[in-house]
């Protein structure tokens, strides 16, 4: 058989067609991704554009560019959407493009759920977004403390959004998580053992344990939250029994994880692009490894480290103060190791290198910061002033933003074909990194000086107005070398020169493939010996027999979890419109119960089952014999 | 570049021959092991709420706990559930499927019986106790009514899986539906014995070792 009728069945079979019915069901891993990455980068901007209106308030003492209530509204915008839509879906983004790409699986293992969580990520966003248009947006922050998220103190839908629209978006965070583990313990590439996968995909699968341990407790805060404020329980109230502190204690028992769950797979990223821009594979690769996934279990000991202002027992006190500094030792082993794989390689100056570099710059700034507020009695003093802000900045932005954008010069070329121009990405990256620095480096000072988070203005004569000016002019400066590769992109999209299969030279499985990827990735299921596929000698891809081309259906072929020995072929489902549905049916279940019509809220409930079994309904598949 | 790998030419037949392999029938299982864990991670938020609320508050102690009544009877009937189906798994791991969907529905009638006792459960405590009575009240029904939740997605799942036209291996998707769908079901069923024992039985013997119910 030529390689070209091989090729031409694989296409035949898993090309979606490009129809209205075909774009709305496919469940196709890179379309999927794409729109992950696109719909997250909106939200970066949405969230980003709020900043910016908060700073424009906080600018000058006794402004009145925005009314109080519209402030809080502003800020609390901010916070969710940065750290809810936009952190974590632009991670899962990456993930779901290349996951499959890097193991050598031809998509993920439950597609069509995979459509179902894009589909549902996109509408928890738009009914979050909902409650702008009633004047009623959540004003209590991103954490949402009780008892002023209660409906004493916030009357209106503003809240109830809040709450509901997060349980949606925990369906659809976990049912990533689930397609996650199941795709990266027994997706990978025959001979992928564990000791020889990418550290992307280490970290993601962390994420994604952390993900199914961690977030069940917002789920159970936000039902707490929603039922005391509509349904008369007394979970919050202390008048009624309640504790205030249950919503503090369930929020950072799923909170400080999620801020493993928004870093670590940056740190993964960064793991993959270092090495290809130093020419060598990365120092302590294992010790990486083992970093990674002891982050994520050690985040589960730390959360306390939020609430030290609470009052508790020095004994909890110091437990989870010394939690909080074992984890900067895992992050500080990843760091060394970008460092020493920099140190004993030969750097290239891309694009993609120079927003590594500044990640670890601006990681080291913010993890040392984080160490301060570890320590008890620094955390009495600085708790909820601006150093807190400027801390939380460092380490999601530098953590999160300047890998995400090392990860876009680097992948993009992947993901359209065409490459990014390299002289205006390296001045997009100059101009955020200075605006960066610039906009939240003196925020430790003011919170240092005094200034709380969170206050709508401030009077003259504090010394905080020309910090804040500072700051203010750096945030917009910050935004102008973002548009700066907004501009490449749509450039670079255009006129950028072709990329081929390879452009850096990586040693990734997924640079095996085309740019942009085919359909069903490559012809050939690759068979891996080394960490390094396409840097080794073997030849990944050979196989003169088309004994592993799986051109009989949609089909992938699945192996034991730890040393990948293959042991049978994962049938995959066809493109279906059930996911939207699905996801359609459950944003009307949440949607409804923000306006308590609960006749609406039954019928979506019973479409939801009936949807559920047409999406698992046994049927017949596209073979070709 | 510094990993030149020292390989054979030719890998062992396994790694190439991929064509011969079995269908895959385990990743619905993999998936419903995730779902269960997290879904348990859940019930323990729950149940570490109910002790939250619990602590340094004198009405937990004082009054009289829930009644044991019907708790044992209704861990009898899931429990006895569970072994029904269980059976009915190996029924059709040896292809006995008629079986199979036989025991499959008895599970289906236990559970209805199981949420009907519950129900009269409810309404006999509804008298001393309702949800929005104090925060004890509130936990004690979100716990308990989450369960039931989850005994009636359990149940519309067992229910789709007894109208399914066939058990055995298949090609494409759902694979092994009885093992995943029962699966689901021993995990609700364990979760009732958790239930059991915090909400029920430990109370009781509190309430007895201090004295309390003495008035």
């Amino acid at each position: 058989m030529a390689t070209a009728f091989v090729e031409e069945r694989l296409t035949y079979l898993w090309e979606t067609p490009k129809t209205i019915r075909g774009w709305f069901g496919t469940v196709d891993h890179k379309e999927l991704g794409i729109r992950y990455l696109v719909t997250a980068f909106i939200f970066l901007l949405v969230g980003g554009i709020e900043a910016l209106l908060v700073r424009i308030q906080l600018s000058r003492p006794d402004m009145a560019f925005l009314s109080p209530e519209a402030y809080n509204q502003i800020f609390t915008m901010h916070g969710v959407t940065m750290i809810f839509w936009y952190a974590s879906p632009i991670l899962s983004g990456f993930a779901i493009y290349l996951i499959p790409l890097m193991i050598g699986a031809r998509d993920m293992a439950f597609p069509r759920l995979n459509a179902f969580t894009y589909w549902s990520f996109l509408l928890s966003g738009i009914l979050l977004y909902i409650s702008p248009l009633f004047g009623q947006a959540p004003h209590a922050g991103w954490f949402a403390y009780v008892p002023y998220t209660l409906t004493l103190y916030s009357p209106g839908i503003g809240m109830d959004i809040y709450a509901l629209a997060l349980i949606f978006l925990t369906v659809s965070t976990t049912a990533n998580a689930v397609n996650f583990v199941v795709t990266i313990l027994r997706l990978r590439a025959p001979g992928m053992a564990i000791s020889r996968m990418p550290l992307f995909a280490y970290s993601t699968l962390t994420i994604s344990l952390v993900i199914l341990f961690a977030l069940p407790a917002l789920t159970a805060a936000c039902i707490f939250l929603e039922l005391d404020r509509r349904w008369g329980t007394h979970f919050f109230m202390v008048t009624g029994g309640g504790d205030t502190f249950l919503w503090q204690q369930l929020f950072w028992f799923f909170g400080h994880p999620w801020v493993y769950v928004i870093f670590l797979p940056a740190t993964g990223m960064i793991s993959m692009i270092i090495p290809v821009f130093s020419r060598r594979p990365i120092v302590g690769y294992a010790w990486v490894a083992i970093a990674t996934v002891l982050t994520g279990l050690v985040g589960f000991g730390v959360w306390l480290h939020h609430m030290f202002t609470v009052g508790m027992s020095d004994m909890a006190m110091s437990f989870f103060s010394a939690g909080s500094m074992t984890v900067s030792i895992f992050t500080t082993i990843q760091v060394f190791a970008w460092v020493a794989t920099l140190w004993k390689g030969k750097p290239v100056a891309s694009t993609a290198m120079y927003y590594a570099l500044g990640t670890v710059a601006l990681l080291v700034i913010g993890g040392l910061s984080g160490v301060f507020t570890g320590i008890i009695p620094v955390d009495w003093q600085v708790h909820n002033t601006y150093y807190v802000v400027a801390h939380i900045h460092y380490v999601l932005i530098g953590a999160n933003v300047f890998p995400v954008f090392a990860g876009f010069y680097y992948w993009l070329p992947k993901m359209m074909g065409r490459m990014m121009n390299e002289t205006l990405g390296k001045w997009s990256f100059w101009v955020m990194f200075i605006g960066f620095n610039v906009g939240f480096f003196p925020m430790h000072i003011l919170g240092l000086i005094g200034m709380p988070r969170r206050i709508y203005t401030y009077p003259a004569g504090l010394g905080f107005e020309s910090t804040n000016m500072v700051v203010t002019i750096g945030s917009f400066v910050f935004g102008i070398g973002v548009l700066l590769s907004l501009i490449n992109l749509f450039a670079s999209m255009r006129t950028g020169e072709l990329a081929g299969k390879n452009p850096w030279n990586s040693d990734g499985l997924e640079w095996d493939t085309d740019s942009p990827p085919q359909p069903y990735g490559t012809a050939h299921i690759p068979l891996v010996v080394t960490r390094h596929p396409l840097w080794d000698e073997f030849e990944e891809s050979m196989d003169p027999e088309n004994e592993r081309v799986l051109d009989g259906g949609r089909l992938t072929p699945t192996s034991g979890w730890l040393d990948a020995e293959p042991n049978g072929i994962a049938t995959m489902p066809e493109d279906s419109l059930a996911p939207l549905a699905l996801a359609i049916f459950m944003f009307i279940f949440f949607a409804c119960l923000v306006f308590q019509l609960m006749w609406v809220v039954l019928g979506s409930l019973i479409l939801m089952f009936f949807t559920c079994c047409y999406w698992m309904w046994p049927r017949e598949s596209k073979e070709v014999a | 570049m510094s990993t030149v790998a020292q390989v054979s030419p030719r890998p062992p037949a396994r790694y190439t021959a991929l064509q011969s392999l079995p269908i895959d029938q385990k990743r619905g299982e993999w998936a419903m092991w995730c779902t269960i864990a997290t879904e348990a991670m859940l019930f323990l938020c729950m149940f570490g709420a109910y002790y939250y609320l619990g602590t340094n508050k004198d009405r937990w102690n004082i009054d009289y706990p829930p009644s044991l009544k019907y708790p044992f009877i209704l861990l009898a009937i899931l429990v006895s559930s569970s072994v029904v189906l269980e059976w009915g798994k190996k029924q059709v791991e040896r292809e006995r499927f008629s079986a199979g969907r036989i025991a499959l529905w008895i599970t289906v009638v236990m559970g209805l019986v199981f949420l009907t006792l519950q129900a009269f459960e409810y309404l006999d405590h509804w008298k001393s106790l309702a949800p929005y009575s104090d925060s004890y009240g509130s936990i004690f029904y979100v716990i308990t009514s989450l369960h039931a939740a989850h005994v009636i997605v359990g149940l519309l799942i067992l229910m789709y899986v007894g109208v399914l036209p066939r058990y055995g291996e298949t090609r494409n998707s759902p694979h092994r539906p009885y093992a995943a769908a029962s699966m689901y079901w021993h995990f609700v069923d364990v979760v009732w014995l958790f239930i059991v024992i915090c909400l029920y039985v430990i109370p009781t013997f509190q309430g007895h070792a201090h004295g309390h119910f003495a008035k």
